[in-house]
């Protein structure tokens, strides 16, 4: 049976059922009895230093969820999926580990006319595993593809304002043009990884991927089962001479995060697309276990509905963000696996985030000024969320409440949290405080515009201000990294004064893997997968 | 009644009741909130595509006309497609049902000796140690939940020992050892959960017995404590245990949520999950229907062997 509308909230606290408590419980006692069991506790990382040559050859055993629904790259939105696909398939971009644009299907790219028109050029020579050429067809079809309402793609989202249908040419067959709707200075990101439904396909692609798999990517796709997992050969013809180093790649589905994990304990799989940071940390070292970490900019936003009380006066914003305890939220739940935020949307781990801006932090005298100055002696609200927030919930109810603040929790199963529609009632976008868990991006403006500009398609502050609304498209604009780095203070001074979003923390990414026998594997920022480099130990 | 008659009588009602539950189902499905053409695009998909792929997945249509819909192409052997997995409800459904009864048979046919062989011993020794051994030991077990006992056991004999694997996963061509070495450790979480319930009925039902007029007399006329639990004991002890295994064999069909996520075993408990949470109705409606008519068929079958172990007992009727 579905999950009851809100199957754990009684009242005003969150009461946990005796089987959710037992799960919690089992689940947090899960890495301290591995790490117990583990043989070698406490003895050096093996994986961590790679020394010497690779190893060609062998077989890497992935373990991850199982897809949320069929494969399909136009469509894609979950960490397993993108993970497959882009073992199979590549970007015109990719987006390393630290952020950085690194070419892959293009080997460069300038631009034009104030940041309105990109010109890509493709390397020569790369070749779909059916031995089609991969040009400039191939590509203008990819986007072509992703642009056209018809195939429902979520990059439709990315590219609103910037890219519509018809804005990409293909002038030769190594030569890619984007005409763009209006200047946006980092544009390449937007056809990278970090956009991951861009991946390039083949012109006559035709929604079957897990069928017949056709990429450029570093391995092939041998075989696919929904219920159990998929297979991957070397891609004996990859451009990139002498990569892939591994033989092929095998993923397991495991439904339960535990049961993926303890598959990695005992050596069934060597790695994981989707380590959870709060299972894994405790194994480091255990084992042979290598726990690579990552900074990310993945963030769960604690939105304010700024057009409707209690949150209409920007004084009761504000006493919510010095009421949170960050440091502790960031132990607690993002396992310090992150940086503390400071409510605004540059992470500092994009290029050129703002770095002096005050540390926001708890302070109880100022949230009694700060309710005071507002007249609301006394402030509660409902807190709406769905499962994956509720720890967050549930800390934020509990710090808040030590600075007189009452908050009711509101669970919703997440088809309730994130249905409805969109323009008029999704509870996500329209309930009055709630937690968004938004999945990390390659350039502040993909958080900026769609959350907190006027009119954004998942503004759920309902924020609005002309000035943080010019700054940002000043800012998408500005092909200087100083007028850039400018635009990006006013708009991070903005966010932290008005605090349409809270941003207690940024949460960091994790991937486990068997140091013992394989090296580099590394996490990246969005769990993305490169295996090109990974190598037997 | 006959028992043939009997039999006729209940097996014509599977019909109609699944038919009952089918709506149950699908009012429940389309009451609860959630869309499963968001679920499959993303919430980052626009409105628009989420309202292209529901009429796409027939979802606009009026509610009756959906389930009149699925109801006929059900009944006419086609199971539709499953709207996420995106794969042939029929063979996804009826694969995972398959390993599904794989492993309650395996499971089933431990618990019944043991927790039978427990519940007597403990009933005999009524009152001494092996019964407060037994009864402690079983209500614990009972009580701890799988996740608990699995993961325990995932951890000491699979991930530490590595006597197991931590996949119960069979490997394609999987002979009989290989089956169950795979199938060991979520069958001891199983048979750990199930033994002290079924015990602690044959138990009861012992100590009434070993209790009773006849029992006594028989021991007054000198018969031989072996052949008083094999003539009387057993027989009328394990009667209520019939019950008691028709519930843990119903438990071990379709409610193995737990131990198939845990110990990753593509049962249909996981797949009913699954697409209820994703409303998915095609495949949550053929669990239903699979699951609802093998509920119904193992209390028939409980009580036929009711029947037979206890022929006072009147089929269909009082006793």
């Amino acid at each position: 049976m579905p999950h009851a509308r809100r199957p754990s909230v009684r009242g005003r606290r969150l009461v946990l059922g005796r089987r959710a408590f037992l799960g919690a419980t089992a689940a947090a006692g899960l890495a301290g009895l591995l790490t117990a069991c583990g043989a070698d506790q406490g003895s050096p990382a093996p994986g961590a230093a790679p020394a010497g040559p690779p190893r060609p050859g062998g077989t890497l055993r992935v373990g991850t969820r199982p897809p949320a629904t069929s494969v399909d790259p136009v469509t894609m939105y979950d960490g397993s999926s993108i993970a497959l696909v882009q073992l199979v398939a590549e970007y015109l971009v990719w987006l390393d580990e630290d952020l950085r644009l690194q070419p892959q299907l293009a080997e460069s790219w300038t631009s034009g006319d104030g940041g309105k028109r990109w010109t890509f050029t493709l390397r020569r020579g790369v070749r779909f595993t059916d031995g089609t050429p991969m040009d400039s067809s191939a590509v203008k079809a990819s986007f072509d593809r992703l642009l056209d309402p018809a195939h429902k793609s979520a990059a439709i989202s990315a590219f609103a304002t910037i890219l519509g249908p018809g804005g990409v040419s293909a002038p030769d067959a190594a030569t890619v043009t984007f005409t763009l709707q209006r200047p946006f200075a980092e544009f390449p990101y937007l056809v990278s990884a970090g956009n991951y439904n861009a991946v390039i396909l083949k012109a006559d692609y035709a929604g079957d991927f897990t069928r017949s798999a056709i990429g450029t990517g570093p391995f092939t796709l041998t075989s696919y089962d929904p219920s159990t997992g998929a297979s991957f050969a070397r891609n004996t013809g990859y451009w990139q001479a002498g990569k892939p180093y591994l033989d092929a790649v095998d993923v397991h589905f495991y439904a339960d995060d535990q049961a993926d994990l303890i598959a990695l304990q005992g050596g069934e799989i060597d790695t994981q697309f989707l380590s959870v940071a709060s299972l894994a940390t405790p194994l480091a070292g255990s084992g042979g276990i290598v726990v690579d970490k990552a900074i990310g900019t993945a963030l769960t936003a604690f939105t304010l509905r700024t057009d409707r009380p209690p949150f209409d006066r920007k004084e009761v914003r504000q006493a919510l963000a010095y009421g949170l305890n960050r440091p502790d939220v960031l132990t607690s739940i993002g396992s310090g696996v992150g940086v503390l935020g400071n409510d605004h949307l540059l992470a500092p781990a994009f290029r050129g985030a703002p770095t002096d801006l005050p540390q926001r932090a708890q302070d109880r005298a100022k949230v009694g000024e700060l309710l005071a100055a507002a007249g609301v002696p006394t402030l509660g609200f409902t807190l709406t969320f769905d499962p994956p927030s509720r720890d967050y919930a549930v800390t934020i109810q509990n710090q808040l409440q030590q600075v007189g603040i009452t908050v009711e929790l509101d669970q919703r199963t997440s088809s309730d949290f994130y249905g409805g529609n969109q323009a008029t009632d999704t509870p996500w976008l329209f309930t009055t405080a709630n937690l968004v868990a938004w999945a990390g991006r390659a350039v502040p403006s993909q958080l900026i515009t769609p959350m907190v500009t006027s009119g954004g398609v998942w503004n759920g502050s309902k924020y609005a201000n002309p000035a943080l609304d010019r700054a940002a498209a000043a800012y998408d604009a500005a092909i200087a990294d100083q007028e850039r780095a400018a635009q990006g203070q006013i708009i991070a001074q903005a966010l932290r004064e008005d605090v349409p979003v809270i941003v207690s923390y940024w949460s960091g990414t994790v991937r486990a893997f068997n140091g013992a026998t394989f090296r580099g594997i590394r996490a990246h920022p969005s769990s993305y997968v490169d295996f090109r480099s990974v190598s037997r130990v | 009644m006959t028992v043939g008659s009997y039999l006729l009588r209940r097996l014509a009602a599977i019909p109609l009741t699944l038919l009952g539950a089918s709506l149950l189902v699908f009012a429940a499905t389309v009451v609860l909130p959630g869309n499963v053409a968001r679920t499959i695009l993303g919430r980052e998909a626009s409105d628009a595509s989420v309202a292209a792929l529901s009429a796409e997945l027939g979802l606009d249509r009026p509610l009756p006309a959906q389930y009149l819909s699925w109801l006929g192409r059900f009944l006419t052997g086609d199971w539709g497609t499953s709207a996420t997995l995106r794969a042939p409800v029929r063979e996804l459904v009826l694969d995972r049902l398959g390993a599904s009864m794989l492993i309650a048979g395996i499971a089933f046919v431990v618990l019944v000796p043991v927790a039978l062989g427990l519940g007597l011993l403990a009933g005999l020794h009524h009152d001494r140690w092996p019964d407060r051994l037994i009864s402690g030991v079983a209500l614990g077990l009972g009580a701890t939940p799988e996740f608990v006992t699995g993961v325990v056991l995932l951890v000491v004999f699979a991930a530490t020992l590595h006597w197991f694997p931590t996949s119960a996963r069979l490997p394609p061509g999987a002979g009989s050892l290989d089956t169950l070495w795979h199938l060991t450790l979520p069958v001891v979480s199983l048979v750990l959960l199930c033994t002290g319930y079924v015990a602690r009925h044959v138990r009861a039902s012992t100590v009434t017995v070993l209790a009773s007029p006849y029992v006594r007399a028989a021991r007054l006329r000198g018969m031989s404590s072996a052949r008083l639990v094999r003539t009387h004991v057993l027989r009328n002890a394990t009667v209520p245990a019939a019950s008691a295994l028709g519930v843990q064999l119903q438990f071990l069909l379709g409610g193995l949520v737990v131990v198939e996520l845990l110990f990753d075993y593509p049962g249909v408990g996981a797949l009913l999950l699954r697409s209820a949470t994703d409303k998915d109705l095609p495949t949550l409606q053929a669990c239903a229907m699979v699951l609802g008519a093998a509920y119904m068929l193992i209390v028939l079958a409980a009580d036929l062997v009711y029947r037979l172990l206890d022929p006072r007992v009147r089929l269909g009727g009082a006793r």
